[in-house]
């Protein structure tokens, strides 16, 4: 038992939290945008699968790694396009569309990997970039600033997000829309119009967490199903962090430490059955969250809810 | 007057989501031709199988009875207000539950021992369900990320269980350890009803319990109260409704009936408790009790038109030839376009009360302006 | 009401109507088919790459106007798997092989209706007249693999990527520490589980996991296993033993040896049976005295095993193959 609180272990455990982190960060904070608008998007998982397909396949054909993630980024436009249409435009069930949105990227990707690639190959990933002076602060240094870009990246956004929905005019439109979108339509807001970038932006974000389990990988591959359950877990942190990009970080990353944590604990054979562990950070995750909610916390009060002006629901 | 409305209201209720099937058939093609195979020899198999042959159509409906009965369960919990995600979890826990039963107590008659299979499938499924009811109502968990991660446990259980007190004593015997449990007896089974094909006896079950979870919905008072909490919470407070009741209600119902879903699939499919018991539907289930406009009638034949674009897509990859994957770009595109044709028959619906209501007001009759319109509402 | 009793009619009536025409006639022109099911993809470089190789090469073998495959892939559940093995029953195939232990129900079910075809699964061992089980000895090789680990090991401490623990993971993993202890109680061998079998990012943290604990020899089973070589080809000096496939293409640097179940002569086997009329009614064990399990080291780490050492593996080999050491299968 003491060897697993060694500074190496304990030090891995961290370092492996952050990146199990990061793909929930950039999908998490994207469907956070998305539902400070009123509109949710359960199509994380499909729009993350047609992210780390693109992207693979881009950055082994082109042998351009940021070629791959621009394609990625293409990709998640189009599928955020795709999906505010169906949300938006066509005023659909939110729940269902997204699911439709989830089995449609399932498909595509594992057509176009088929048709094109055929069988799974590897190649080099973003390396690790350590920043100078940062990586050298203890603990801290080696688990955050060890890492590469794409994680930075995932946790700048964490502060970006905050300033862009609490600072400024865009991110007051937002949340107005998401509010209510008749008062911010009377003030002549157009609540399409923003609904449509903060899904496009969502998918976007969606489908770089996706690029993130290929490319961002330092030995990369696609895999069918790559994504395996990690877009719902995103869409779910979201309510987690009640709509909050700090809360979002904070439940990114105690899904993610837990999860680095059982997955140590089992290494050292305390005796119980593995699966209890397995099961430890989505069991964590619900009790803390049920700890936490206090009275009624109030989402976007529009979310799910199609706009009609003069018609109010 | 009355009657020509009725009429084309059945057009356009029906009309624009099989034309938004057709049109997402459309796009479907374009991928099959780019997988090389020819669409219309594609589509013709398709359906050709799925419907046009007795072992097809059977099929079709042994997918359609876990859809149908997950898709009953949808309607209640959406109805509700509830988006419950988590039917996948809870036809495991379910399936979990009623296999035990039947394995432990094998003496008992066929009829009893069947039904008390079901009973505990349901209630299995109904205590999953009760998890995710209960935060929301008292502690105001998101039901969405509850029934998520819920799904998941589900599985851990599952592998724990199957590897373990439920594994099959001839998977130990023989060393090959799969994780599944024994064969349930032969008096637990469904019984078959066509040799030669798998379509059992579960599917008249599924059928009454769409017309009991109909007049539960729409003929009692709890089902009033429970579409009202999930039409406007607030006014449902306002009106005195006790909604946290309501909230967990629906979420063990729904439960209850996936975890029926999971029993019937072992006591009318497998005989037996293993891996890949739930098999999507709890996810494909909800796009159905979508398709039947979460009503549960309407679920039966929406159910059974999703078992045989499931069965159908599934056989492409034999037929034709194009990658499995395809399956799931027919589903997809199917789901996004008929969930965006909700739209459109609204707003033919609208325009045709409000031509009737012009007429009526020019012959002098008395109409209102709007009508707020019934049975295509999901809010 | 009525509007649905109406829609349900419309459906049932539009069902025929849309399914004009069409269905398979079955031929017999002497080309022996052959359909496999497969729970992954025929790419996933372990589990179902393995067995769809193995039919390809019979099938080449014998020629194209001697034998044809077809294959239904990514079945993971057995109820698509019972339409997949009755499908080809009625196309008249004259082999179906059900690649898949969970897909034995249907399997049974199918063949009692189709006497004169031959079928075939695993792992398993229900076998009936026309039912040939197959039955991988996935624990043999491990036990081997995990001798020479534990004489390789620097860091005396060895690391096993789990899938699910029951079927072949368990096997494997069983057989793998019970080499170890042969060969030096005292190194570790840390084994944890994914949960999952197709989870590739979560197969590779858990390898992170194991190299920061100080494992330097990995092993492990399942299509997951592609993450885990990721992460062991990410760290310097430290190795992976593979399983079902010949995965050294994945990291040509990192893998040591894989064993190889050899689906070819399972295959040829099975089609020479059904040739000369017996469809079944044997369990097929795959093991180092046939021949069907084989150990395959990757010439380029040739080096890393000393010649002494190889020796012993091989004479080591041999008491596994004729029985004199027994590895035995958990409880």
């Amino acid at each position: 038992m003491s060897e697993f609180f060694q500074a190496t272990v304990l030090l891995g455990l961290l370092t492996a939290g952050v990146r199990l982190a990061t793909p929930f960060l950039f999908a998490g904070l994207g469907e956070m945008l998305s539902q400070r608008s009123g509109v949710l998007n359960l199509g994380v998982e499909g729009i993350m699968l047609i992210g780390a397909f693109v992207s693979f396949f881009v950055a082994f054909e082109s042998g351009n790694l940021y070629l791959g993630l621009l394609a990625a980024i293409l990709a998640g436009a189009f599928m955020g396009l795709l999906t505010a249409f169906v949300s938006v435009t066509m005023k659909a069930v939110q729940g269902i569309s997204g699911i439709g949105i989830h089995i449609l990227g399932l498909g595509l990707s594992g057509l176009f990997f088929r048709l094109t690639m055929g069988s799974i190959s590897t190649m080099r990933g973003f390396p690790r970039l350590a920043i100078p002076i940062l990586k050298d602060i203890p603990v801290l240094g080696r688990v955050l600033f060890n890492q590469n870009w794409m994680v930075y990246a995932a946790l700048l956004l964490v502060p970006i997000s905050w300033a862009v929905i609490y600072k400024t005019t865009f991110g007051l439109k937002v949340r107005s829309v998401g509010e209510n979108p008749h008062a911010a339509d009377s003030l002549g807001i157009s609540v399409t119009r923003v609904r449509y970038i903060c899904v496009v932006i969502g998918s976007i974000m969606a489908s770089i967490a996706g690029a993130f389990l290929t490319i961002g990988q330092h030995e990369a591959a696609f895999v069918n199903n790559i994504a395996a359950g990690r877009g719902f877990i995103a869409v779910a942190l979201v309510y987690f962090a009640k709509w909050n990009p700090l809360g979002v970080l904070a439940g990114a990353f105690l899904f993610s430490m837990i999860d680095a944590f059982q997955l140590r604990i089992q290494i050292i054979d305390i005796g119980i059955p593995y699966e209890i562990p397995v099961m430890l950070p989505y069991i964590v995750t619900i009790v803390v969250l049920a700890l936490s909610t206090r009275g009624r916390v109030l989402g976007p009060t529009a979310l799910t809810k199609p706009f009609v002006r003069g018609v109010h629901t | 007057m009355q009657l020509r409305i009725w009429n084309r209201n059945v057009l356009v209720n029906w009309g624009v989501p099989i034309a938004a099937v057709f049109l997402a058939l459309v796009v479907g093609a374009f991928f099959l031709g780019l997988a090389g195979a020819n669409p219309l020899v594609a589509y013709r198999s398709m359906f050709y199988e799925a419907l046009g042959t007795r072992y097809g159509l059977t099929e079709t409906v042994v997918k359609a009875v876990p859809l149908l009965l997950v898709g009953l369960g949808i309607c209640i919990a959406f109805r509700t207000g509830m988006i419950n995600i988590g039917a996948e979890g809870q036809m495991i826990i379910g399936a979990i539950t009623g296999t035990a039963f039947a394995l432990s107590f094998p003496g008992l008659p066929a009829p009893l021992l069947i039904l008390f299979s079901f009973l505990a499938g349901f209630v299995g499924g109904a205590l999953y369900g009760f998890i995710p009811g209960i935060l929301k109502a008292h502690l105001n968990v998101n039901e969405i990320l509850t029934t998520v991660m819920l799904n998941s446990v589900a599985l851990q259980l599952q592998f724990l269980l199957l590897r373990g007190l439920m594994m099959d004593p001839q998977e130990r015997a023989y060393g090959t350890g799969y994780p599944q449990s024994a064969s349930i007896v032969e008096a637990a089974r469904l019984s078959r009803l066509i040799p030669r094909a798998r379509i059992h006896s579960g599917v008249f079950i599924a059928i009454i319990l769409a017309v009991i979870v109909f007049v539960l919905l729409w003929k009692t008072t709890i089902g009033y109260r429970m579409r009202a909490v999930g039409k406007n919470y607030d006014a449902a407070v306002y009106g005195g409704i006790r909604v946290k009741r309501y909230l967990v209600l629906s979420m063990v119902l729904a439960g209850g009936l996936a975890g029926l879903a999971g029993t019937i699939e072992v006591v009318g499919v497998h005989y037996r408790l293993l891996d890949g018991v739930s098999a999507g539907y709890g996810f494909s289930g909800i796009v159905a009790a979508l398709f039947g406009q979460l009503h549960p009638l309407g679920t039966i034949p929406s159910a059974f038109f999703f078992g045989a674009l499931l069965f159908g897509a599934e056989r492409l990859q034999r037929s034709v030839g194009v990658p499995s994957a395809m399956v799931h770009v027919i589903q997809g595109l199917v789901v996004v376009f008929v969930v965006s044709s909700d739209y459109l028959t609204k707003r033919f619906l609208q325009k045709r009360v409000d031509v009737g209501f012009k007429r009526l007001r020019q012959e002098g009759v008395a109409a209102p302006e709007e009508l707020p319109l019934q049975g295509r509402s999901h809010e | 009401m009525k509007k649905l009793l109406f829609s349900l009619l419309v459906l049932v009536l539009l069902a025929p109507g849309l399914a004009f025409a069409g269905g398979a006639a079955e031929v017999d022109d002497g080309v022996l088919r052959i359909g496999v099911i497969l729970p992954s993809g025929r790419d996933d470089m372990s589990w179902s790459q393995g067995m769809y190789e193995g039919v390809s090469a019979v099938v080449a073998n014998m020629g194209a106007g001697n034998a044809q495959m077809a294959v239904t892939e990514n079945v993971p559940n057995p109820v698509d798997a019972g339409a997949a093995i009755r499908d080809y029953a009625n196309q008249g195939f004259n082999i179906i092989i059900a690649h898949g232990s969970q897909y034995q129900n249907p399997l049974m079910e199918v063949a009692a209706d189709f006497p004169e075809v031959t079928f075939a699964h695993g792992t398993a061992f229900e076998t009936s007249s026309n039912i040939f089980a197959y039955d991988p000895q996935a624990q043999l090789g491990a036990y081997l693999f995990g001798w020479l680990a534990a004489q390789m090991t620097n860091s005396q401490v060895l690391g096993i990527v789990g899938p699910v623990r029951a079927g072949d993971a368990i096997k494997y993993n069983y057989g793998f520490i019970q080499g170890v202890e042969a060969a030096n109680p005292s190194v570790r061998v840390l084994e944890s589980y994914t949960g999952s079998f197709g989870d590739n990012i979560q197969a590779k943290e858990m390898a992170e996991a194991h190299i920061n604990a100080r494992a330097d020899i990995l092993t492990g089973t399942a299509q997951q296993v592609v993450g885990a070589i990721q992460a062991v080809s990410e760290n310097d000096g430290v190795y992976w033993f593979a399983n079902d496939t010949d995965q050294s293409p994945l990291a040509p640097n990192s893998i040591i040896a894989s064993q190889a179940y050899s689906w070819e002569t399972v295959v040829q086997y099975m089609v020479d049976s059904h040739m000369a009329g017996k469809l079944g009614g044997e369990i097929i064990s795959l093991d180092l005295t046939n021949e069907r399990i084989q150990l395959v080291f990757n010439p380029v780490l040739a080096d890393l095993v000393p010649a002494d050492l190889m020796a012993q593996f091989e004479s080591k080999k041999a008491d596994v193959a004729s029985g004199a050491i027994q590895v035995r299968l958990p409880e």
